[in-house]
């Protein structure tokens, strides 16, 4: 199969994953019990009222008309207005999408930094000093929860560190050095997790291409250790890593929402959890859906760095 | 790999888990300290959900104690109280049981929906397995706290729809190894015999087939156990979770950050014993993996 046959065969199935995270969250939001028109009035509006702004809304339509409206709107980019507050649903994501992204950039590249040359460490010195402290740094990476580590950064860090804020966000055209410490510490405790999966991966991923034969063989004509490490081992052993990296972006994604409870970040988690609170049906959709398919993308980019670091590999071919 | 069935005479069987496997476990436990630790931190843990009402010394509910806050380690509550006056210990055992039974029926659900899917898929092969396997794929690209938080926001909080919400995400998990597994042993000279014989699918399926993934499952079903405790922590930290008024590690863990200044202990402590217990059940995880001879979860 050829790339580009590959590349549509994926998106082909992109599609349908958006298709069907499109419907689950459609249905699903319509049944949380509790009427928007009556929230949005309060108890004590009379009927006359909430019956305009039930029509207003097109509560009163079936619910499969509302569906199909719906997505005839989402085709055309439109992902309705907040019921609470009128405005676009897009545009309200984008104002809150700064933060959030930035929490999660920075806790990835943090991750990956420390992850992948500890792995690989880990792996080479296995059994040594260096072997134990990184598993174990990792496996108490993999054993807590983002939001409580970022509760004890607070502590530890935030109250004695004064040039460290532990709360609210800097956006970064207020200057580079506010906006990366106001998201330094949400980004630790994002990415201290995910570090820990891709540490974990690597080292056994490292430790299984080490066993190769063409990597005894490299030893064996007589090539220098690091050498045959880095142009035979490494390029082979990321492969898994890479997968598998893509897929557990769910990791930050999860962390992230909580972790901007903690530091007081008006970033899409808050306004997801928020927007459930008020009942809030548009806003809800929109954000599951937005976040779905940025997350979906980033996993069709991860496909992609896959196949520049094998060129050997077959689309599609792997059972 | 070894394999037995009643078409093959080797080895007895505890709850379809070849007693071979048990005795390396023992192995690995007694040879590895990373392992005893782990086996230690998991008893205690269901101990102490288990026996929650029989050895915590005060009601959790209780608010009589005096000082709101109090620290930890003074004479009456070993903990500290919470900001209601509440007996922290207390509530951290209850919380345990919480943990464990989110924890434990969260990937039950998973487990159960996912191998009866992955069976089906690899016995039965053709369209069956294209079908059942594109839908496994497409749950894959999904964020998992996404899910969960809709899922509880939509039917509201409570132990059982927590466990749903956490649980389904790890539907595709048990599918995708117990269809490998299937695969791998579908054309064993066993399974090819009992069919020969005239067995019906269900019994070859549940008899012969079946007992042979179990290795594999019961290691990823540890790991994920550790994670869903995790998941459920968050959903209660954000208010998501089971009931509000019962004490859960996460819920704890959220009500004692508005004192993180004043009474760090509130929130600390739930968040120790979340960690302690995850990297017990993880530390298990790895012991049983190494004794089962289990790769590393890979993609496909």
């Amino acid at each position: 199969m050829g790339l580009r046959q590959y590349l549509l065969k994926r998106l082909v199935h992109s599609v349908f994953v958006m298709l069907f995270v499109v419907t689950v969250v459609f249905f699903a939001v319509r049944s949380i019990p509790g009427d928007p028109a009556r929230l949005m009035l309060g108890g004590d509006a009379d009927p006359e009222a909430l019956e305009a702004l039930r029509a207003e809304l097109g509560l009163n339509e079936p619910l499969y008309v509302q569906y199909f409206q719906w997505l005839r709107r989402l085709l055309t980019g439109d992902f309705g207005e907040s019921i609470r507050t009128g405005e676009p649903v897009l545009g309200s994501l984008v104002q809150v999408a700064g933060p959030t992204l930035s929490i999660a950039m920075l806790g990835m590249v943090i991750a990956l930094v420390i992850a992948i040359p500890t792995g690989i460490v880990s792996s080479v010195k296995r059994y040594e000093i260096e072997d134990y402290l990184s598993t174990t740094i990792a496996f108490f990476g993999i054993s807590m929860p983002a939001f409580w580590i970022g509760i004890v950064l607070i502590l530890v860090v935030g109250v004695n560190v004064d040039a460290i804020p532990t709360f609210g966000y800097t956006p970064i055209n207020e200057g580079v050095g506010p906006w990366l410490r106001s998201i330094l510490l949400p980004a630790i405790a994002v990415g201290f997790p995910y570090g820990g999966i891709l540490m974990r991966m690597m080292r056994s991923s490292m430790l299984e291409v080490l066993n190769e034969d063409y990597m005894r063989t490299a030893r064996a004509k007589g090539l220098t250790s690091n050498l045959v490490l880095f142009k035979h081992g490494l390029q082979n052993a990321l492969i898994p890593v890479v997968t598998l990296a893509g897929i557990f972006l769910a990791v930050v994604l999860g962390g992230v929402v909580a972790v901007e409870i903690v530091f007081g970040i008006r970033g899409i988690g808050r306004l997801l959890i928020g927007s459930i609170n008020r009942r809030d049906f548009p806003l809800i959709q929109g954000t599951v859906l937005i976040v779905s398919f940025v997350f979906v993308l980033a996993n069709i980019v991860v496909d992609l760095l896959y196949t520049m670091i094998n060129p050997r590999i077959k689309y599609g071919g792997g059972e | 790999m070894t394999v037995s069935s009643r078409f093959d005479t080797d080895g007895g069987r505890v709850f379809g888990l070849r007693t071979d496997l048990i005795e390396q476990f023992i192995g690995t436990v007694n040879r590895d300290l990373k392992a005893k630790l782990g086996v230690v931190i998991v008893t205690l843990f269901v101990i102490a959900a288990i026996f929650a009402p029989e050895l915590a010394p005060y009601d959790p509910m209780a608010q009589d104690f005096a000082p709101l806050q109090a620290p930890a380690l003074s004479s009456e509550t070993p903990l500290g109280t919470d900001s209601f006056g509440r007996d922290l210990l207390s509530r951290l055992m209850y919380g345990a049981r919480i943990s464990l039974g989110v924890g434990l029926g969260a990937v039950l659900f998973g487990a159960i929906s996912g191998v009866l899917l992955g069976l089906i898929a690899g016995f039965y092969g053709g369209w069956i397995d294209d079908l059942l396997m594109r839908g496994v794929d497409v749950m894959w690209a999904f964020p998992w706290l996404l899910i969960a938080i809709m899922l509880v926001a939509v039917f509201g909080q409570g132990v059982w729809n927590v466990i749903v919400a956490v649980g389904f995400a790890y539907i595709d998990d048990f599918a995708r190894i117990t269809r490998g597994e299937v695969l791998s042993i579908r054309e064993e000279e066993y399974v090819l015999a009992a069919e020969s014989v005239g067995l019906g699918d269900l019994e070859i399926v549940f008899e012969e087939v079946f007992p042979n993934t179990v290795a594999p499952i019961i290691v990823q079903f540890t790991v994920l156990v550790a994670r869903a405790m995790l998941a459920e922590a968050t959903l209660s930290f954000l208010g998501l979770g089971v009931k509000p008024s019962t004490p859960t590690w996460g819920a704890l863990l959220g009500q004692g950050r508005d004192f993180i200044t004043t009474a760090w202990w509130i929130s600390i402590l739930p968040g120790v014993l979340i960690m302690i217990t995850v990297l017990g059940i993880n530390l298990f995880g790895d012991a049983l993996r190494d004794a089962f001879d289990v790769r590393e979860v890979d993609s496909e």
